[in-house]
């Protein structure tokens, strides 16, 4: 049946349940990433509308929400990369940017101050190959389980051992980031 | 308001105008509105009558308020109920059919109906049903033809326009059959209008048809005994 999206698609209330389990979380995910608060917010937003896009995507048993969650902001980050911030694909919404009052500015600060490390122990893994950094990422810096990392980037447990282990060696010998690396996991 | 309910807010507002377009869409592409409120009315209506053997197959009425009354005796002469019906200014396609079987949907383009979505129509909660029952009776296919108990459907011709028929499937319970021989008949209605031309019934099993309505937002379905 074609039109049996699950309901955060579908139904506002059930969406604002699970825009509030995870508006947090994924702040922090994007203030690991991103340094400006503005950029932030906006994209908080879009990896929200990316949500509904890919809501039939989710499938209860398999897998945790916040691994497929991390999935779909990772895929709604590097998108917006390619085109460079552009305007957003909310109908309704006039172009430029959304206001940001103090208190959220200071708080976006703040959460993104919290993620300097994180952010430094993403310039340390720039020269890793693709995978395996998107691997070590998700592990190390934004918490997830083996099996969720897997999930967000829809690749097989074994392959996603496989690249965090390598990843770790390479990394194993950076000064000042390799205990953070090594023991970051859960 | 601080960023976090205003993205809310949005992506609230963005749910409800996709699910208004999904909505539209349902209605074009996925069956005609009328066919899937004609499988609700079927479900939800199920009307004995009891009437005199030898009595004609049908009476159609004109009633003093511009509306017509068809009542059903017998599955019989669907033909002169449409001819009857048409002397009077009405357009109508009566189909008679046995039990468990329908017409099936999409007999042609709807433009007068609610509209729904899938989940809507397909949904168990009770205040869903509720709506889309209270819906189905407030369009104005639901104005035009509507069960009006004791085997009997008012027509309202003021409600059909030029250009549109009032489609009637009536189907046939399980335990009754029509004729003079057994003259109790009990049915079920789907009536609703189609503009423009309307295929013929193509007769085809109802899948809902082992479904029983819930009585509390049905309760016409379960009429007082000796009604």
């Amino acid at each position: 049946m074609r039109l049996r999206l699950p309901d955060i698609a579908t139904d506002p209330d059930a969406f604002e349940a699970f825009y509030r389990r995870h508006v947090d979380g994924i702040s922090s995910f994007l203030a690991r990433r991103v340094e400006d608060p503005h950029t932030v917010a906006d994209l908080v937003a879009e990896v929200f509308v990316a949500v509904l896009d890919s809501a039939h995507t989710y499938r209860p048993g398999r897998g945790s929400e916040i691994a497929w969650l991390y999935g779909v902001a990772r895929n709604t980050l590097s998108a917006e990369r390619r085109r460079a911030f552009k305007e957003t694909r909310l109908a309704g919404r006039v172009g430029g940017r959304r206001p940001l009052d103090a208190d959220d500015l200071a708080e976006l600060e703040e959460r993104i101050d919290a993620e300097a490390t994180a952010r430094r122990a993403f310039q340390a893994m720039s020269g890793l190959p693709d995978g395996d950094r998107a691997m070590l990422e998700l592990v190390v810096i934004d918490q997830l389980t083996i099996a969720e990392a897997a999930e967000a980037l829809g690749i097989r447990q074994g392959a996603a051992r496989a690249r965090l282990h390598r990843a770790r060696r390479t990394l194993r010998n950076v000064p000042g980031i390799a205990p953070f690396v090594i023991g970051g996991t859960r | 308001m601080s960023f976090k309910e205003h993205v809310l807010m949005e992506i609230r507002t963005e749910i409800v105008a996709r699910n208004d377009a999904r909505r539209r869409r349902v209605r074009r592409h996925l069956m005609t509105a009328a066919a899937a409120t004609g499988v609700a009315v079927a479900a939800a209506v199920a009307v004995p009558v009891l009437t005199g053997g030898g009595s004609p197959a049908y009476a159609v009425t004109e009633n003093g308020d511009g509306t017509i009354t068809l009542e059903i005796k017998e599955f019989r002469d669907p033909g002169k109920v449409e001819q009857d019906l048409r002397e009077l200014g009405v357009t109508a396609d009566v189909s008679y059919l046995r039990p468990g079987t329908r017409c099936a949907p999409r007999r042609g383009r709807s433009d007068s109906g609610p509209s729904f979505s899938e989940q809507e129509i397909r949904s168990k909660d009770p205040a869903v049903r509720k709506r889309v029952r209270e819906a189905i009776e407030k369009a104005r296919d639901g104005k035009a033809v509507k069960p009006a108990g004791g085997g009997r459907v008012r027509i309202d011709p003021r409600h059909i326009r030029e250009g549109e028929t009032a489609v009637m499937e009536f189907t046939e319970n399980t335990d009754r059959t029509s004729g003079p021989e057994k003259p109790g008949v009990v049915w079920s209605f789907a009536g609703y209008l189609v503009t423009g031309p309307v295929k013929p019934c193509t007769v085809v099993p109802d899948p809902s048809w082992s479904v029983m309505p819930d009585p509390a937002t049905n309760p016409e379905a379960y009429p007082p005994p000796g009604s």
